[in-house]
């Protein structure tokens, strides 16, 4: 079982860019095949360049990385990666239907003279399926809600048939509703296609509502902590990697010992009213 | 009417080039003008633009394009433009991406740039008389001239609309997902560089066309009025499309008799039945927005209702 390739791997890369200082240092990361990995990280913790290593789109970096076992710029040729980005990059009113943009993803390589034909076709009706985006998919984009557009973009990041999906911030802008639905759609499509998932985010409530279905969690600040996540993502494991930052992490975000897959279930306790235990978290750990 | 006149007259083959380079230059600026929108792109037109007046500049200095310029060295005067346009496009997009500098910014600085070389030039040109004849009137270089159009110019402002339009047919899927959102699209391996770079070719080749008719200043209106009017209707890209083309030969046939008929110089004239259509357009955008809103708000109320009754 050991020789079959990671579905990511990182052996110690760093990455500096000419003008600054170094963004990742010495990171070392392998996700398994059909793994759902979190990646929790404070706003500029380099979350971003790992994402673009590991899409292929920025060189430079020391170390080795291997996607499905090929270079990061194969891997993007053989669309093994389906990428949904951040919500916010998209314009939105932008004259296209729902249709239309998971076209985007299935027809990318379509020569320009072909149609796409019933196959391709078919696998966006597919694609609309599985997101549970089929009802609205004759609808301008801009008239779609958040949510609806977070699925838009998953259905359009699937349609080459990735092996992997990889989401970056994908709640920003959706309300509580909505997250839990987000997190019961990964959830399915990682049971369903077997894919391999990682998420990434800044926002400690995104990883806690989909924490449950995480088999790990990792930190990222320059180098990256994993953590085996039986539990959700507890505050002790979090606090230990942000020591500095976890202000900026949690926002209004209570931090006292319980795990926060609870915290999820229990929606009152979402916004505590009681102060004394936000500084508890920010000063060293709920401990 | 003046307009029947003209075009029926004896003099009639002093104007039907101008109506000819018109619906050829409305056509593929109106196709432009929707990406020109949605990638906000009119700046860097408006750049691109005053940029061809440095070419002017070149193209009268080297008697190529003064009033008695002929056929072939009219052909190497829109060359040497459309090759200063590109340029100045290239120039932009690159000391503004890979040179890390402020995009508007780089664009003021060429823009004035070209316009103070085109305006030495021309007044060089004409205190020291040189090459091709007099120098052409600044007033129809900024502003367009129904009579500076020749024939030679209306046939390549055909041929370039028909190339044009091919382009972005033929790369409508890297085009439009680029347009829409180009981290994604890079991701998705979409040459994103290169498709700014043919969307910019593309601007720089169709502000050379309409150049001469609409003059410097005024060119980019084309690539921008009908699109965004377009854009202000509807939410479907084939329609959006097919609206922006009509708006477009609206606009240059509407403004070409308005020409005609009161004398005034092409450009303005073209321009002002384009913006007065915007402006009539907007409640009508107003009213679109309200529906679109209703019908999701609609949409929202039956899901919850739905969730409501299992």
């Amino acid at each position: 079982m050991n020789t079959h390739p990671a579905s990511v791997e990182f052996q110690a890369v760093s990455f500096r860019y000419p003008t600054g200082g170094a963004v990742l240092s010495n990171v070392s990361l392998r996700v398994e095949p059909g793994e759902f990995l979190g990646i929790l990280g404070p706003n500029g913790g380099g979350k971003t360049t790992l994402l673009k290593i590991m899409l292929g789109l920025l060189g430079g970096y020391t170390g080795n990385v291997l996607v499905g076992g090929v270079s990061p710029k194969v891997a993007r040729t053989k669309g093994l990666i389906g990428y949904v980005p951040q919500r916010n990059a998209a314009e939105l009113s932008f004259p296209v239907s729902a249709t239309q943009v998971v076209e985007m993803g299935a027809m990318r390589h379509t020569p320009p003279w072909s149609r796409g034909g019933s196959a391709l076709q078919s696998r966006v009706q597919e694609c609309l399926r599985l997101v549970g985006a089929s009802s609205y998919a004759t609808r301008p984009i801009g008239a779609l809600s958040g949510g609806q557009v977070q699925r838009l973009l998953i259905a359009r990041a699937l349609a080459p048939n990735p092996s992997i999906l990889v989401l970056d911030e994908p709640t920003v802008g959706i309300d509580a509703a909505g997250q839990q639905q987000f997190a019961e759609l990964l959830s399915n499509l990682h049971r369903e296609l077997k894919l391999t998932i990682l998420l990434v985010s800044h926002d400690v409530r995104t990883l806690a509502g989909a924490s449950s279905r995480c088999d790990r969690i990792a930190c990222l600040r320059r180098t990256l902590h994993f953590h085996a996540a039986p539990h959700g993502l507890t505050p002790q494991v979090i606090a230990e990697v942000f020591q500095h930052d976890l202000a900026s992490v949690f926002g209004d975000v209570h931090v006292d010992a319980h795990p926060a897959s609870e915290c999820c279930t229990h929606d009152h306790e979402r916004h505590h009213p009681n102060p004394a235990s936000r500084t508890n978290g920010t000063s060293g750990g709920g401990s | 009417m003046k307009t029947i006149e003209y075009l029926t007259g004896p003099n009639a083959e002093l104007f039907r080039p101008a109506i000819v380079a018109g619906i050829a230059i409305a056509l593929q600026a109106s196709l432009l003008s929707v990406p020109v929108v949605l990638r906000r792109l009119a700046f860097i037109g408006q750049g691109v633009s005053h940029a061809a007046f440095g070419g002017v500049g070149l193209a009268v200095i080297l008697g190529l394009m003064g009033t008695g310029a002929g056929g072939a060295q009219n052909a190497g005067a829109l060359a040497l433009i459309a090759a200063f346009c590109i340029a100045t496009a290239i120039g932009i997009a690159w000391l503004s991406g890979k040179g890390g500098a402020r995009e508007d910014t780089v664009i003021g600085i060429f823009l004035v740039g070209a316009m103070a070389l085109g305006a030495i030039l021309l007044h060089l040109h004409r205190r020291i008389g040189a090459a091709g004849g007099p120098t052409p009137p600044v007033e129809d270089l900024l502003f367009g001239s129904i009579f500076a159009v020749t024939p030679g110019d209306a046939q390549i402002a055909a041929w370039l609309t028909g190339a044009i339009a091919l382009a972005l047919w033929w790369f409508r899927r890297p085009l439009l997902f680029w347009s829409f959102d180009e981290p994604a699209a890079e991701a998705f391996g979409v040459p994103t560089a290169r498709m700014k770079l043919l969307l910019l070719v593309l601007l720089a080749v169709s502000i050379v066309a309409s150049m001469k008719l609409a003059g410097v200043i005024l060119a980019t209106a084309l690539l921008v009025l009908p699109g965004a009017t377009a854009l202000n209707i509807s939410r479907r890209l084939g329609v959006v499309l097919a609206l922006s083309i009509t708006i477009g030969l609206i606009g240059m046939l509407g403004g070409l008799v308005l020409s005609f008929e009161t004398d005034l110089p092409p450009g303005p004239a073209v321009v002002g039945v384009l913006c007065a259509i915007y402006a009539l357009a907007w409640p009508a955008s107003r009213m679109a927005r309200a529906t679109q809103r209703t019908e999701s708000l609609s949409e929202v109320a039956q899901s919850s209702l739905s969730r409501g009754a299992g």
